[in-house]
């Protein structure tokens, strides 16, 4: 276990989790990069433990995955750690806009910087599906293909909720056999 | 209203929910409908803000608490959206264990895999939405390629997308 204390812990998911907009898929797909290929604190297996078992938890995703990684990282105090600091700026962003200064929104300057970053994001999120794929050599290709390009069509296509698309996917590697 | 009730009614709300936004028909019901200490215009501005702030699109609770019961109802609400979290903490304890089964170790990597497919298909949208203009295909590209191939912190990357935002 990777053992980079609570301040660095700490830090790591305050900035991802604080900066990226859209909502919860491009901020999990920017902590596979921090956490897995920049910092090495997660294997792709345990990334890949924890966001699947995210998907699958009631309520916020993004803030079970933060849970789950930072749990496995550095235990029950990581796990704390990390939700709150994924959580807290923005929370009081949230608050700050309801309660009345809504000029945040009005600005130009505000309305230009949110154009820029929402086009990163799309961006940001192929750069992460590309390094989740990176490891195919361990897999193969046609586990690859048919993995990520079957859940891309059912999700994308489909429409089919996320749970089921992870559900098929677990049962389908475990009778497939290397 | 007591924060505490208000807390719970969110906590609810958020344990029957799989993503950000589901929990809203419960919330409405609850809040809107039932006991009327809320509006609808108060719920719909929440939402907005919580979608175009950074963060997770659950933290609509937050200004719906504040809406409802002023900052002990903010600081309620962030507590339901924080709170289901935790519980993924068992799973991963019961999964975690058995990794080494080369059939729960295969599953993993399948969701991995999937994941990426799913990724890829939130992304879809996101892009239609927001490559509007060459600058911003370009954006998007340049933050593609500085993360797989010069391995830069998205962070930086975000906030070179705003700056470059700012100045075109």
């Amino acid at each position: 276990m990777a053992d980079p204390g609570l301040r660095t812990l700490a830090a790591v998911f305050l900035r991802i989790g604080n900066v990226t907009f859209g909502g919860g898929d491009p901020t999990i797909a920017a902590l596979h990069q921090e956490l897995v290929v920049r910092r090495r604190w997660l294997s792709e297996e345990q990334y890949g433990l924890a966001f699947g078992l995210a998907r699958i938890t009631p309520g916020t995703n993004v803030l079970a995955f933060c849970a789950a990684a930072a749990w496995m990282i550095q235990g029950w105090m990581g796990a704390f750690t990390a939700a709150i600091a994924a959580m807290a700026p923005s929370a009081v962003v949230v608050y700050l806009v309801v309660a009345g200064n809504e000029w945040m929104s009005a600005s130009p300057w505000v309305r230009a910087v949110m154009a820029g970053i929402a086009a990163a994001v799309p961006g940001v999120m192929m750069a992460s599906a590309i390094q989740m794929t990176g490891s195919w050599r361990n897999f193969g290709w046609l586990r690859v293909v048919a993995l990520t390009g079957g859940a891309l069509f059912c999700s994308h296509w489909l429409h089919w909720p996320p749970v089921p698309v992870l559900g098929a996917a677990a049962f389908i590697g475990a009778v497939w056999p290397e | 209203m007591n924060p505490v009730v208000l807390y719970l009614l969110l906590l609810k709300a958020a344990l029957t929910s799989f993503s950000g936004m589901t929990s809203v028909p419960v919330v409405r019901e609850d809040l809107v409908v039932r006991r009327r200490v809320l509006t609808d215009r108060e719920l719909n501005a929440a939402i907005g803000v919580s979608r175009a702030a950074p963060g997770p699109n659950g933290l609509y609770m937050v200004g719906v608490g504040y809406a409802v019961a002023g900052i002990p109802g903010a600081l309620a609400g962030a507590a339901a959206v924080v709170t289901p979290a935790f519980l993924v903490i068992p799973l991963v304890r019961y999964v975690g264990r058995r990794a080494g089964n080369p059939a729960v170790r295969r599953s993993i990597q399948a969701v991995v895999l999937a994941g990426a497919g799913l990724v890829l298909a939130a992304a879809i949208p996101l892009a239609v939405d927001a490559l509007d203009a060459w600058w911003k295909a370009a954006v998007a590209l340049g933050a593609c390629v500085a993360m797989v191939v010069a391995k830069v912190d998205p962070v930086w990357v975000i906030v070179a997308a705003g700056l470059v935002g700012l100045v075109h």
